[in-house]
């Protein structure tokens, strides 16, 4: 993935087959922002955005929606369609973007699931999940299918820091099969971590994505 | 031939005819606007249901729950409120028809009136009211939860996934309630008129004389009311929650989605009665 814009802050990265950029971004919209910028929903005030070589903005809306279609993604407003039940609230990407075998998307959600923490996939109304599941549910969402960029802005919070590393071995596996990732984080604990496995550091903020050398 | 435009340029006269023009389309244009956005949406639905690639397996999931939820929200209501028509006005007209030596107009009056007129109207206000309002309910938070940008960041347009599957659901659901209704008052009608000894035909008969009163428009007319009025339903409750500011109180939006459909039903049953 490339991407860069010039203008009130400036973006410059370039994401390769297995890399990870853990980003500091302490500012939520604008981690919300950069995160719509890397998928196309957002154009960048100058320059280009790209995914799998293709510029975002010369995609037709089909494709532009295909190739989201391959990104998953963490979202800090994860907007559950309330009226839909969980199991099809997790499927719904891939249920509209791939021909896939419904019950063999039900049993990799569950594996996932699983591995997060949950006792399997929830089957029953999105709204009656406790936050702690949603969280996990939205986990699930990000990384069944096989998804060539995963997004995730400041996935784990609080109490919950038990997940990194359930997330660093899912993100391990998209890494291993050619994907890429982007972790936006808030939390001083996971960006001074020495030992967090990032090719890239980075911060952004209103000056633009500064690149920052590892502490160790 | 040449390539050559023609020019733009307009004398001051005209200029000055454009300038009032354009503020009354302008200010029409902002009176309807929903009206327009509401045939334009109704006709994309249309449109956009009869390409194949439209419906992705989303597609049809979200179809088939909301056409359970139309018809599964609606028929007892409908079948209830059929009931009462059938005998409140189908044994009724073929009492007093009775009385007047007057027969043989029973078919004329019951396509008129019921089939015409009375069985679109019923079954959208009943589809609007139990189904409309859910619908609302559920696609009343798109906006203050992110939920369309949350579907767009997974590639998944929300006309495709959130209208399209709503307004086809809808007209279907509207027309089987419709074909539903007309059949149980009659059934129900004739029933109460047979106990009571008003009627010594047989169903049969009575069904032959509606069928012999029915003009070939109607049999044109009725599918096609009922079915624009179930599409508007569901086109008019998905651009009432699209339009919604964010943080709207539900119940506002309730109330000004049944007003609106309650139009739209009003002006598709007029427009095409004038058709017939």
């Amino acid at each position: 993935m490339d991407l860069f814009g010039r203008g009130a802050g400036a973006l410059d990265l370039q994401l390769e087959a297995g890399d990870l950029a853990l980003v500091d971004a302490r500012d939520l919209p604008l981690a919300s922002g950069f995160a719509d910028l890397c998928c196309g929903l957002q154009p960048p005030a100058e320059g280009e955005v790209r995914f799998l070589q293709r510029d975002w903005s010369r995609q037709p809306a089909e494709m532009a929606d295909a190739l989201r279609g391959l990104i998953g993604r963490v979202m800090s407003n994860p907007g559950w369609l309330r009226f839909l039940d969980a199991t099809t609230n997790v499927l719904l990407q891939q249920i509209h973007h791939t021909r896939s075998d419904l019950g063999a998307l039900r049993e990799d959600a569950a594996r996932l699931a699983t591995h997060f923490g949950l006792p399997g996939l929830p089957n029953g109304p999105i709204a009656e999940l406790s936050p702690a599941d949603l969280m996990r549910v939205g986990f699930v969402r990000a990384f069944v299918g096989e998804p060539k960029l995963v997004i995730l802005e400041s996935p784990v919070q609080g109490l919950h820091q038990d997940l990194v590393p359930a997330l660093l071995n899912r993100l391990w596996e998209v890494r291993d099969r050619g994907g890429a990732a982007i972790w936006l984080t808030r939390s001083r604990m996971i960006w001074d971590n020495p030992l967090f496995p990032a090719t890239h550091r980075l911060r952004l903020d209103h000056q633009g994505l500064s690149s920052i050398k590892a502490a160790a | 031939m040449t390539d050559a435009t023609p020019a733009l340029t307009e004398s001051p006269a005209a200029h000055a005819w454009r300038r009032p023009l354009a503020w009354v389309g302008r200010s029409i244009r902002s009176r309807l606007r929903f009206l327009l956005s509401l045939m334009a949406l109704s006709a994309g639905t249309v449109a956009e249901s009869l390409s194949p690639r439209a419906w992705r397996r989303s597609a049809r999931l979200e179809f088939r729950r909301v056409l359970r939820m139309a018809l599964g929200g609606s028929l007892t209501a409908t079948v209830f409120v059929a009931t009462l028509v059938g005998v409140g006005m189908v044994y009724q007209a073929i009492y007093w028809l009775r009385v007047a030596g007057q027969e043989g107009s029973l078919g004329n009056l019951l396509v008129a009136i019921l089939i015409r007129e009375l069985a679109p109207i019923l079954v959208g206000i009943i589809l609007l009211g139990r189904s409309g309002a859910a619908m609302l309910t559920e696609l009343g938070q798109l906006h203050s939860e992110r939920q369309l940008h949350a579907l767009q960041a997974q590639g998944i347009d929300p006309f495709q996934i959130l209208v399209m599957p709503r307004g086809i659901a809808f007209a279907l659901a509207s027309y089987t309630l419709g074909v539903v209704f007309v059949l149980v008052t009659m059934v129900v009608g004739f029933a109460l008129a047979s106990v009571l000894d008003v009627v010594q035909t047989s169903f049969w008969s009575f069904l032959d004389a509606l069928l012999r009163a029915t003009a070939p428009a109607d049999f044109v007319v009725f599918p096609v009311k009922m079915l624009a009025i179930g599409l508007l339903i569901g086109s008019t409750a998905c651009l009432t929650a699209l339009f919604a500011q964010e943080g709207e109180d539900i119940g506002r939006l309730i109330s000004r989605g049944f007003i609106r459909g309650m139009l739209a039903i009003m002006l598709t049953s007029g427009l095409l009665s004038l058709a017939i």
